[in-house]
């Protein structure tokens, strides 16, 4: 369950951010960006979050996930597919000489802050 | 109103671990990262490791785990500096767990410092401790389907060491299986198979370590 400290750290970050913008008020909505390989499970983040932002600026905010994917590159047709799942082979042209990048991303993309 | 933050989420752990490589830098110590599950044979490969390494390189561990003391007691057992670290709970170590682990060493008494991360396949994997190298070690009786199962500590591994290699006849363990998931995820880290026990195929694993701390040091040395 490391979405704990990972939405600990968030929290942190958004006050931060705020902070540093110079607004007050409630936070109404967040966008975060997670990576489909990265380990993070979208819904145990919204759980910890319901769980840590209650005293907080946070409390009420709507928290919106995106899931980056993650791209598959292959060395024999040369293309570029982005996928969900890890993969074994080309979705193109079925060649197993790939590589797999990205989709390991944690982002906090945007906070709406309500004036 | 908006704000456009657009940044990583553990941004405050990792500029935390970026002061630690820094720190670890300028003190010539090189930081290792070991992850793999509770039992994959982290420790043992630890000692085995250090039988092999203990004359040419000044070794220092920092233990992570849940409770408990038996890891740094194995390492003390075989007079190895060592810290360790009780999570109480937490499944990971971060970045400030190691700085203050590392304000109990001397740091110029070290040229190589192992963290043995929390047994952990999933956690560890978001966490830079300001290490040079991760290395992930798998052991056979896990199974080859680990690196599909669990991408995210696979793809950002430096290497992959198989431990208990000498039980592989007896499971259902194919190493071109894992190796062909690592050529996926990580293609430029090396794949060991080992015996730490049994001393198989440690040569080649601690022979490639050390060359990874000469490389480093001798890096600094021109700078």
């Amino acid at each position: 369950m490391h979405e704990l400290s990972i939405v600990e750290a968030l929290i942190e970050q958004v006050q931060e951010e705020v902070r540093r913008a110079g607004v007050e008020g409630k936070i109404a909505k967040l966008e975060l960006s997670i990576g489909r390989l990265s380990g993070v499970n979208a819904d145990s983040i919204r759980f910890a979050f319901d769980l840590l932002s209650s005293d907080t600026i946070l409390a009420e905010s709507e928290i919106v996930i995106h899931e980056s994917k993650a791209v598959c590159r292959c060395n024999s047709c040369r293309s570029e597919t982005e996928i969900d799942d890890l993969l074994s082979q080309c979705p193109r042209c079925a060649s197993d000489d790939i590589a797999i990048d990205g989709g390991r991303e944690l982002l906090l993309q945007s906070i709406d802050v309500e004036e | 109103m908006k704000i456009v933050a657009a940044k990583r989420i553990l941004k405050m752990n990792d500029q935390l671990a970026a002061e630690l490589r820094d720190k670890f830098d300028k003190s010539s110590v090189f930081v290792v990262n070991i992850v793999g599950s509770p039992g994959a044979g982290k420790t043992t490969l630890l000692e085995a490791l250090f039988a092999k390494l203990q004359n040419s390189i000044r070794p220092a561990v920092i233990e992570g785990d849940i409770a408990g003391s038996i890891d740094a007691e194995r390492m003390e057992a075989i007079g190895v500096p060592v810290v360790q670290i009780n999570t109480e709970g937490a499944c990971h170590l971060d970045a400030a767990m190691i700085a203050s682990a590392v304000q109990e060493f001397d740091l110029t008494k070290i040229d190589l410092l192992f963290i043995e991360n929390v047994g952990n396949l999933v956690c560890t994997a978001g966490f830079d401790l300001g290490e040079h190298l991760r290395i992930i070690v798998l052991s056979t009786s896990e199974g080859d389907d680990k690196a599909v199962k669990y991408p995210a500590i696979f793809q950002g591994s430096d290497a992959l060491v198989i431990t208990k290699i000498d039980l592989a006849p007896y499971l259902n363990f194919n190493p071109l299986r894992i190796a062909a998931d690592m050529k996926r995820l990580a293609p430029n880290s090396p794949i060991f198979q080992v015996s730490a026990l049994k001393g198989e195929g440690m040569p080649a694993a601690a022979d490639w370590l050390s060359a990874r701390v000469a490389e480093k040091s001798n890096r600094e040395g021109v700078v």
